[in-house]
C-alpha cells in the first residue's frame, strides 16, 4: 500500500499549492524577457503586492508574444518597449490608457578590435552601413521585438538591405543574442540594460556606438481593454498602472541600479 | 573545468542556504510531475494493456499512431493545449492558462503515449502462459488480464518511471503553459532556461545538478516500489 | 458411465494447416485416459479445446450433454469445472500458498477455509510446510507438485494434464502417478498426455492415440459397437449430474 501513501502525500502537496494560489487576488502581467532579466520587477512589484494584498504573475516572453497575450485576454496588463506595436495594440482596441513609464537606450556593441571601424561613424545608421560594407558578422534578434524593430528602422535609414552569411537572424532574446555575438565576435544592437548585465563576466564585447536620439528605447504600460475582454481585472490593472507611473513607482525605477549603474531613466515632468 | 567546479559550489551553496526560490522551483517541478505521471498512468497503462491483449480491426494502425506520438515535441503539445485553454480557446472560460494545473494537463498528454508504449512492449514480451493459466484456474477474462498486469509489475513500473523522467525533464510545456511565474509556475527546468538566457551558465548548471539530485531521489523511491 | 465430452466433426486449423481433425470421440466421466502421439500430433491442441481455452474452427463440442457455447459468460462456468495443467506450468509471483490459493480466491473462498484447503493440498503432494516458500525458488519436481496442488485444490470435474511426468525426479514421479491413478475413483475425470510408452500400461485407463491430428487405433466413441471385454460402452447422458463430488 506504499503507492497509496505516496498518492496522499502528493495530493496534499498539490492541495496546498492550489489553495495558496486561490488565497489572494492575482494580476497577470506580460512583459519582455529583458525587462524581467534586468531585475527591476523584483524591486518594483513587492510594495504594490503587499499594499493591495495582490500577487502579480509576471509572464516574460518575447515582445510579440507579450502583446499577443494581451490581445487574447490571457493577461490583464502589458508592459513592453515597442512604441509602434504598442500604438497598434491600442488602435486595434486591445488596450486602453497607455502610459509612458521609463526609457533607456540602445547601443551598438562589437568586438574590441572593431573590424568595421564603426567607432568613427557619425550616426547609428552609418555604423550599420560600415558593418554591411565590411561584411562583418552582425547578429540580429530576428524576433519582431522592440530591439528588432529598431534595428530594422536603422537598416532602412542606412539604405541597406542586410543579406548574406554575415547577417545572422537568431530568433532569440537579447541575452542569448549577446552570447551568440560574443562567441562569433560580431556586432549587435542591444538595449543598455541587458548589455550592462552581461558586461564583464559574460561578454567581452564593448560599446562602439551610442548616444543618438534614434537609439531611444521607451517603455510603455497598457491595461487590456475590458470592452474586448470583460473578464480582465481592469480596476486592479489601472491601480497598478497608477502605481508604476506615480511618484512611488518612478522613484524605485530611477533608483534601481545594476552593477552600480542605473538601468532605466524616468521622464522629467 | 573551472566552470563545472563553480557550478558545483553554487549548487551546494543554494542547497545549504535553503534558497527559497530554488526550494519553490523544486516543489513545483516535483508536484506537477507527480500529478502528471499519475494521470498519465491511469490513462496510458490500461491503453497499453488493451492494445497488447485485445485484437481488433485497425490495431496495427493504432500501434503505429502510438509510436508516432512518442515523438511529440513538447512545444507542440504546449501549443496545442495553449490554443485550447487560452481565453480565446474553447476552454478559455476556466482561466487555466499560466497555472500549475495547465502544466499538469500538458505533461499528462506528453506522458500518456510513453506509458502506453512501454506497457505495450511489456505485455508483448510477457510469458504467453500467464493468461491461459489464470483462465483455466477459473479467473474470468478481466481477472486474467489483471493477473497479467500484476505479474508484469516490474515492466509496468518501468513505464511509470520512464513517464516521470520525461515530464520532470521537459521545459517546453512548463514554459508555454506555466509562464515561468516566480513562486507559482517556475519549475527547475524553466528556471534553468531563464538563467541560461541571461548568460548565467554556471547558475543554470547548478540548478541542473540540483534537479538531477531530486530526480535521483524520486527514482530511488520508485525503484524501491518496483522491487517489492 | 456417463458421457462427459462428445466431439463431433471437430476441426482446428491455423491458417491453411489442419492440426486436429476428430470426427467422433466420447470421453466418459470418472475415467482415466492417456493421450499419446508424436510431437505435433495435436495432443496439446485437443487438451486446449477440452479445457475450453481454444475454440475449434468447426464442429460441435458437447459437455455434460449440452452443446458448448463459446461465449464469455458460459465459458467462465465451464472453465471452473475443468482445469488444465500445462507441460511446464507457470507459477505466479509470490509464495507457494498464494499460488495454490489462486483458484480459491477467484471462487470467493477466503480466510480460514482457504488456508485449510491450501494446507490439505500441500499435504496431498508431499509439500507440507512449503507455504511460505517463494514460487521462484523451487526445484523442477517441487514446482510440478505445486502446480498439481494448485489444480487439485479446486476439485475439478475434469483434470487435463500435459506431460505431467516429463521432467520430474523419480520420487515426484511416483507420488504424482499415485495421485493421478486415484483421481477417477474420487470423481475426477483425468486425461493426460504422455510420451512414455510404459505409462498407458502402468497407469491403466483408456488410450487415445493421435497421428497428425487424427485418431487412430481403437477409438472410444459412443457409436461404436460394443466389443466383448474391450470397451465399456458409455451410456448416453440423461441429465447432467447436479453434484459430481462423491469424495
Amino acid at each position: 500500500m506504499k503507492p497509496l501513501r505516496t498518492l496522499t502525500l502528493a495530493l496534499t502537496a498539490l492541495v496546498i499549492l492550489c489553495s495558496s494560489a486561490g488565497a489572494e487576488e492575482r494580476l497577470k502581467l506580460s512583459t519582455t524577457t529583458s525587462t524581467q532579466d534586468s531585475g527591476l520587477l523584483k524591486v518594483l512589484l513587492p510594495p504594490f503586492e503587499q499594499k493591495h494584498n495582490v500577487k502579480i504573475d509576471v509572464i516574460a516572453v518575447g515582445t510579440g508574444q507579450a502583446l499577443k497575450l494581451g490581445e487574447a485576454g490571457d493577461v490583464d496588463v502589458v508592459f513592453v518597449h515597442a512604441r509602434k506595436l504598442e500604438d497598434r495594440f491600442v488602435a486595434d482596441g486591445f488596450g486602453v490608457n497607455r502610459k509612458d513609464v521609463m526609457y533607456n537606450d540602445f547601443v551598438i556593441i562589437g568586438p574590441k578590435g572593431d573590424p568595421a571601424g564603426i567607432v568613427k561613424a557619425k550616426s547609428a545608421a552609418e555604423s550599420l552601413k560600415l558593418i554591411a560594407a565590411k561584411g562583418a558578422t552582425f547578429i540580429s534578434r530576428g524576433d519582431k521585438s522592440g530591439t528588432h524593430t529598431k534595428e530594422k528602422e536603422l537598416w532602412q535609414a542606412a539604405g541597406v538591405e542586410p543579406k548574406g552569411n554575415w547577417y545572422v537572424e537568431a530568433g532569440q532574446g537579447m541575452g542569448p543574442v549577446i552570447t551568440m555575438a560574443t562567441e562569433r565576435q560580431g556586432y549587435t544592437l542591444a538595449d543598455r540594460g541587458t548589455y550592462n548585465a552581461f558586461k564583464g563576466a559574460k561578454t567581452d564585447l564593448v560599446i562602439l556606438f551610442q548616444g543618438e536620439k534614434g537609439l531611444f528605447n521607451p517603455y510603455g504600460i497598457i491595461a487590456v481593454s475590458p470592452a474586448k475582454h470583460p473578464h480582465v481585472k481592469y480596476d486592479l490593472a489601472m491601480r497598478f498602472v497608477d502605481y508604476v507611473t506615480g511618484p512611488e513607482g518612478l522613484k524605485i525605477i530611477a533608483d534601481y541600479k545594476a552593477h552600480g549603474e542605473p538601468v532605466f531613466f524616468i521622464y522629467k515632468k | 573545468m573551472d566552470f563545472f567546479s563553480e557550478s558545483l559550489q553554487t549548487a551546494l551553496g543554494l542547497i545549504a542556504a535553503h534558497d527559497p526560490d530554488v526550494l519553490n522551483a523544486v516543489t513545483v517541478s516535483v508536484v506537477v510531475s507527480i500529478w502528471s505521471t499519475l494521470f498519465a498512468a491511469l490513462a496510458g497503462i490500461p491503453a497499453g494493456v488493451a492494445l497488447g491483449v485485445a485484437d481488433f480491426p485497425g490495431k496495427r494502425v493504432a500501434v503505429t499512431f502510438l509510436n508516432t506520438l512518442m515523438a511529440l515535441p513538447t512545444v507542440v503539445v504546449g501549443l496545442f493545449v495553449y490554443s485550447v485553454i487560452s481565453r480565446q480557446g474553447p476552454l478559455g472560460g476556466y482561466g487555466l492558462l499560466f497555472t500549475p494545473q495547465a502544466m499538469v494537463i500538458g505533461q499528462t498528454i506528453l506522458a500518456v503515449p510513453i506509458m502506453a508504449n512501454f506497457t505495450l512492449s511489456t505485455i508483448k514480451g510477457a510469458d504467453p502462459r500467464i493468461i491461459p493459466t489464470a483462465l483455466t484456474l477459473g479467473a474470468g477474462p478481466f481477472g486474467s488480464v489483471c493477473r497479467l498486469v500484476v505479474e508484469l509489475r516490474f515492466g509496468i513500473m518501468a513505464a511509470v518511471i520512464a513517464g516521470f523522467g520525461r515530464v520532470i525533464a521537459e521545459v517546453g510545456i512548463a514554459m508555454m503553459l506555466g509562464g515561468n511565474i516566480r513562486g507559482y509556475t517556475r519549475t527547475m527546468t524553466t528556471a534553468i532556461a531563464m538563467e541560461t538566457g541571461k548568460g548565467e551558465f554556471a547558475l543554470g548548471l547548478a540548478l541542473g545538478l540540483i534537479l538531477m539530485s531530486v530526480a535521483l531521489i524520486v527514482n530511488l523511491f520508485l525503484n524501491f516500489l518496483q522491487q517489492r | 458411465m456417463n458421457i462427459l465430452y462428445r466431439l463431433s466433426n471437430i476441426r482446428k486449423m491455423y491458417g491453411q494447416r489442419t492440426v486436429l481433425a476428430i470426427n467422433d470421440l466420447a470421453v466418459c466421466a470418472r475415467k482415466l485416459y492417456t493421450l499419446t502421439g508424436a510431437n505435433g500430433s495435436g495432443k496439446t491442441t485437443l487438451l486446449s479445446i477440452l479445457a475450453f481455452l481454444a475454440q475449434p474452427t468447426s464442429g460441435e463440442l458437447f459437455y455434460g450433454g449440452e452443446p458448448v457455447r463459446w461465449k464469455n459468460g458460459a465459458l467462465l462456468a465451464l472453465r471452473r469445472e475443468v482445469t488444465l495443467l500445462h507441460q511446464s506450468p507457470y507459477l505466479f509471483n509470490g509464495n507457494v500458498a498464494s499460488n495454490i490459493a489462486f483458484g480459491l480466491r477467484v471462487r470467493g473462498i477466503k480466510g480460514d477455509e482457504q488456508r485449510r484447503q491450501v494446507e490439505e493440498a500441500l499435504e496431498l503432494v508431499g509439500l507440507s510446510g512449503f507455504g511460505r516458500r517463494s514460487a521462484r525458488e523451487l526445484s523442477g519436481g517441487e514446482a510440478q507438485r505445486v502446480a498439481m496442488a494448485r489444480a487439485l485444490v479446486l476439485r475439478p470435474r475434469v483434470l487435463l494434464l500435459d506431460e505431467p511426468l516429463a521432467n520430474v525426479d523419480r520420487s515426484t514421479s511416483s507420488l504424482l502417478e499415485e495421485l493421478i491413478v486415484n483421481l477417477p475413483g474420487q470423481g475426477t475425470t483425468v486425461i493426460m498426455t504422455t510420451h512414455d510408452p510404459e505409462h498407458p500400461d502402468r497407469l491403466g485407463g483408456e488410450l487415445i492415440h493421435l497421428v497428425a491430428g487424427e485418431l487412430t487405433g481403437p477409438i472410444p466413441t459412443f457409436a461404436s459397437p460394443v466389443k466383448e471385454g474391450e470397451y465399456e460402452q458409455c451410456r448416453p447422458l440423461k441429465k447432467p449430474a447436479a453434484s459430481f463430488l462423491t469424495v
